[in-house]
């Protein structure tokens, strides 16, 4: 037996010895954890307008651009965007909408690049799972629209498109959208940020130092 | 700065670490400022989240929970980040894991490992392990990377170079990056730490992490931080490594609705960090093909089995007991001898150690309870100090010298005083006595020797008044009759 | 009304001033107090230095002692604290079932002395005179284990002629912490000093508590540095009137 599969069995059997009366099984469990006190608020009381606000407001208070618009307008949104950015050299998501990718500009489309072809692009659009409007939170799922976690992590522009459908309240409320849990999440609510010399907020140490959130009102 | 010593083996006890600390003004000025900076944002985010307490009943349910069923959850943990791809390691103590995690880098042929910054690494002292080994070692959260090049040690669990000021990083820097230009301006400091990573990033093929949480439902590993130097050793590197406590887990994906909104208000005042990862085995075409988790005990087992203290491994070291703590304000963490310094530390430290170092923590504390009142998942600190202060006492109580230990020896007496209250009127008596050699003329003692003394240091003392307050009501009894 | 009165160890030796001051507030309140003289300790000092089993003997003590009284009234929220907070724990461990009953029996009729006026008397003018600037220190165990909240401002405002000062950091500790005092007398100085930066900042003359000890470590501060400021406990700015002054402050 293996050190590691020898520690194994040690382990489980000092937890086995340290409680009592003698824990119970993952089923027994399941009865306690069902059981837990839950009285924190799990849904929102703010309106749908309201709650987008508010989403809009957390995502410029970390400096995030946030531009609003229609379905119909979301093509031409995303061009002014990519315009305004300065920059020609972009990357998409395999599973990227194709309406989404404006001409004019230079498309890389992941097809499996590699680490120093998404180094060479200059920004990257991508759709999002959820938005949490309490923290301001970007949810990414890393779905084929949203794209492996790489192509969020190295460009240095960031262009999210987030539907107002997608917005939620609380975070409790994107745990309750949930079907299943995800296997891969990143959670963005800010630009990367450091405080760690003498607590002086820097932004942008890694990760892409600018977020433009366009936020498509598909509800209305 | 002189080399600080965070062995809990070797460190000098408390009261004496605390000397040179407390004749620094520019660490003590370090370390309120970012004090008073975090527990400020706190504060208005803790009034403003209404269901607060709610939330910490839960936390503290949970983490409760879990541990009344670790092995139930950390087996189903193991399954699941198997099943998913993963492969789970067991470790008993700190020399296991780093034989363990030597062995895995040395089958990837390792020369160097990125880092992302985990307090259980520095618990198991890797990095000098690892170097010993001949690998490579680098940090890569700014904080890590100043003490690493500045040859420092951390001392606080979230913020670790909050005792380190920009001239001081500036000086780092440009030392031992080769940047004689560099200013001391935070933004071009920064600058100067994301241009020395971006090219680890993108070339070390191999990443330690370590683990907020473990979701036992999903066999998934959550990191929470701010940089993004975690994405990038958690997406690029081909082999990833994780160390976590087995204290870490939790039962279900949903309890991350309760700890994602404490942690990131209890550790640095915000609603949210910037980034969260969380992943699950290994993901085809995503982040690194090869996964291991190296579960540790080193001693949790031994709190585990104690129910009293039991609660110490609720923990989800979010630093909010050291962010609140009136001492840690006044002294920083290198003061504690260990990598988990402050209120957490004081009872954590010597029980990983299982009673045998460290014995001054305990003792590290006024038992304000303002640390209870800030952890998010409600550990009762002050009881567990006082729980280890008396085991740290019963040591003493076998030890032959206890009867050279003036305090030892004053309350056992006291405590023969205490019982029959004709020999504490007469303790009294002879007290009066006796301090009016060293009563001035104002009715105050300025000095006293032996245990007094560290009164009298910076306090005067009032002298014992000439009749005593049962004294006072016998006589007015007396009268009145 | 009936009361015992539970002076307390140090109170009893150091500042019989503010025994005197607690028995001429609840007998002008109507309250018929009592004292037993066989009182010593609750068993705090020996508890949170790590002497349980000496603990233990001592709350036995006084437990068995205040038996048969109707009330206990106590000026000192630390040692409150221990009676509510540590006695159950330490009968748990080392007690029997009998001692237990009497514990639960007995703690529902223990009070601090703002919550014996506030809860029990249900008063909160209790027709003091005290014309100065005040500070109220708010004394860790009163705020975090007794949760106090509100009752010493009450009283105090009901205090004529009395001027509160805002004390800012009033939640953070002022490094008193019994035998922390000396086991760690160099931490406890320097938040000493912070605490007292905060107190003096008031411009108050007199700082007040509910605790003798934290005001034992502060006064013996501001005697030590001339700071122009003396301590004196709640209980005799409460009893002091036009025709009778509280007795001389530290």
């Amino acid at each position: 037996m293996s050190t590691s599969a020898l520690s194994r069995q040690f382990i489980l059997d000092r937890i086995c010895a340290a409680i009592l009366p003698p824990a119970k099984d993952l089923a027994g469990a399941a009865v306690d954890y069902a059981a837990l006190p839950r009285e924190y608020i799990r849904r929102g009381s703010l309106s749908r307008e309201e709650k987008l606000q508010l989403m809009i407001k957390r995502l410029r208070e970390y400096d995030a651009e946030v531009i609003e618009t229609t379905p119909q307008e979301l093509p031409a949104a995303i061009a002014a965007q990519l315009k305004a950015s300065g920059r020609s050299n972009f990357i998409a998501p395999a599973g990227l909408p194709v309406e989404w990718l404006a001409d004019d500009f230079h498309w890389t489309i992941d097809h499996g690049l590699s680490t120093d072809e998404i180094e060479q692009t200059e920004g990257v659009v991508t759709a999002a799972f959820c938005g949490v409007a309490d923290s301001g939170t970007i949810v990414l799922h890393h779905s084929a629209e949203e794209g492996r976690r790489v192509l969020t992590l190295l460009p240095d522009w960031h262009l999210c498109i987030l539907r107002s459908s997608q917005v939620v309240q609380s975070f409790p409320e994107y745990i309750d959208r949930l079907p299943q849990p995800p296997r891969l999440v990143t959670y963005i609510s800010g630009p990367s940020a450091t405080a760690d010399i003498e607590m002086t907020r820097i932004k942008g140490v890694h990760g892409p130092r600018f977020l433009v959130v366009i936020l498509v009102r598909d509800e209305d | 700065m002189s080399h600080v010593e965070l062995d809990p083996r070797f460190a000098s006890p408390f009261p004496q670490a605390v000397l040179p600390v407390l004749r620094n003004p520019q660490l003590r000025k370090n370390v309120a400022h970012a004090i008073d900076v975090i527990q400020t944002k706190r504060g208005r985010l803790v009034t403003e989240k209404t269901d607060w307490q709610e939330l910490r009943n839960s936390a503290a349910a949970i983490r409760s929970h879990v541990l009344e069923n670790l092995g139930a959850y950390l087996e189903e943990f193991e399954y699941r980040c198997t099943a998913a791809g993963g492969q789970v390691h067991w470790a008993a103590d700190a020399d296991e894991a780093r034989q363990l995690i030597l062995e895995l880098l040395r089958q990837e042929k390792a020369s160097e490992v990125i880092k992302i910054k985990t307090m259980t690494s520095a618990e198991i002292q890797l990095n000098p392990f690892l170097q010993a080994a001949g690998l490579d070692v680098f940090e890569t959260d700014l904080a890590e990377i100043i003490l690493q090049l500045g040859d420092l040690e951390p001392s606080h669990i979230v913020v670790p170079a909050l005792h380190v000021n920009r001239s001081q990083v500036r000086e780092i820097f440009a030392r031992r990056m080769g940047l004689k230009d560099l200013s001391d301006d935070p933004k071009e400091l920064t600058n100067a730490a994301r241009h020395y990573l971006r090219q680890k990033f993108l070339t070390i093929p191999t990443a330690i992490s370590g683990a907020n949480f473990l979701i036992a439902e999903t066999g998934s590993v959550a990191v929470v931080e701010s940089e993004g130097n975690g994405r990038m050793c958690l997406t690029l590197p081909r082999t990833l490594i994780t160390l976590a406590g087995i204290e870490k887990v939790l039962p279900r994906f949903q309890d991350l609705e309760v700890m994602l909104q404490l942690l990131a208000r209890s550790a640095t005042g915000e609603r949210m960090n910037p980034y969260t990862s969380l992943w699950t085995g290994v993901t085809a075409g995503d982040g690194p093909q090869r996964f291991h988790v190296v579960l540790l005990d080193n001693g949790r087992t031994s709190i585990l089995s104690k129910p009293k203290q039991r609660q110490t491994l609720k923990c989800i070291r979010c630093a909010a007991c050291m962010n609140a703590c009136p001492v840690y304000r006044q002294t920083g963490g290198h003061a504690y001898g260990s990598v988990y310094p402050g209120p957490i530390g004081a009872i954590l430290t010597p029980q990983l150690m299982q009673m045998h170092y460290a014995q001054s923590l305990p003792f590290a504390s006024s038992l304000c309870g303002a640390c209870y009142e800030a952890c998010p998942v409600k550990i009762n600190i002050p009881e567990v100090l006082l729980e280890l202060r008396s085991q740290v006492v019963n040591q003493e109580r076998k030890q032959t010298g206890r009867f050279l230990d003036p305090l030892y020896l004053g309350l056992r007496v006291a405590n023969l005083l205490f019982a029959w209250a004709l020999l504490f009127h007469a303790a009294q008596w002879a007290g009066r006595l006796g301090l009016r050699l060293f009563t001035r003329k104002d009715g105050w003692i300025h000095w006293l020797p032996s245990v007094g003394g560290k009164w009298t240091q910076t306090r005067d003392l009032r002298g014992l008044p000439a009749q005593s307050f049962h004294q006072w009501w016998a006589a007015r009894a007396k009268e009145t009759k | 009304m009936r009361a015992s009165l539970f002076i307390t160890c140090y109170n009893d030796t150091l500042y019989p001033e503010t025994g005197r001051a607690v028995v001429r507030l609840l007998e002008k309140l109507g309250v018929e107090l009592d004292f037993l003289p066989r009182q010593t300790c609750c068993g705090q000092m020996h508890a949170n230095t790590g002497f349980r089993a000496e603990a233990y003997s001592q709350a036995k003590r006084f437990v068995r002692l205040y038996r048969d009284a109707e009330s206990v009234v106590i000026p000192s929220s630390s040692c409150v604290a221990m009676i509510r907070d540590q006695y159950p724990g330490l009968f748990q461990e080392l007690g029997n079932e009998a001692l237990r009953q009497e514990l639960a029996v007995l703690l529902p009729r223990v009070f601090e002395l703002s919550e014996f006026l506030i809860d029990r008397l249900g008063v909160e003018d209790v027709g003091a005179y005290f014309p100065h600037r005040v500070v109220y220190h708010a004394s860790c165990h009163g705020v975090r284990a007794l949760h106090l909240g509100d009752r010493p401002y009450r009283l105090l405002a009901k205090v004529r002629g009395l001027e509160l000062a805002t004390l800012p950091n009033v939640d953070r500790c002022c490094g008193f912490g019994g035998t922390f005092s000396v086991k760690n007398a160099e931490v406890s100085s320097a938040m000493l000093a912070v605490k007292l930066q905060d107190i003096v900042s008031t411009g108050a003359e007199y700082c007040t508590a509910l605790d003798n000890s934290c005001l034992m470590h502060l006064g013996g501060a501001m005697h030590r540095q001339y700071a122009g400021m003396k301590t004196l406990h709640l209980a005799q700015i409460l009893a002091s009137t036009e025709e009778a002054q509280a007795e001389a402050a530290q």
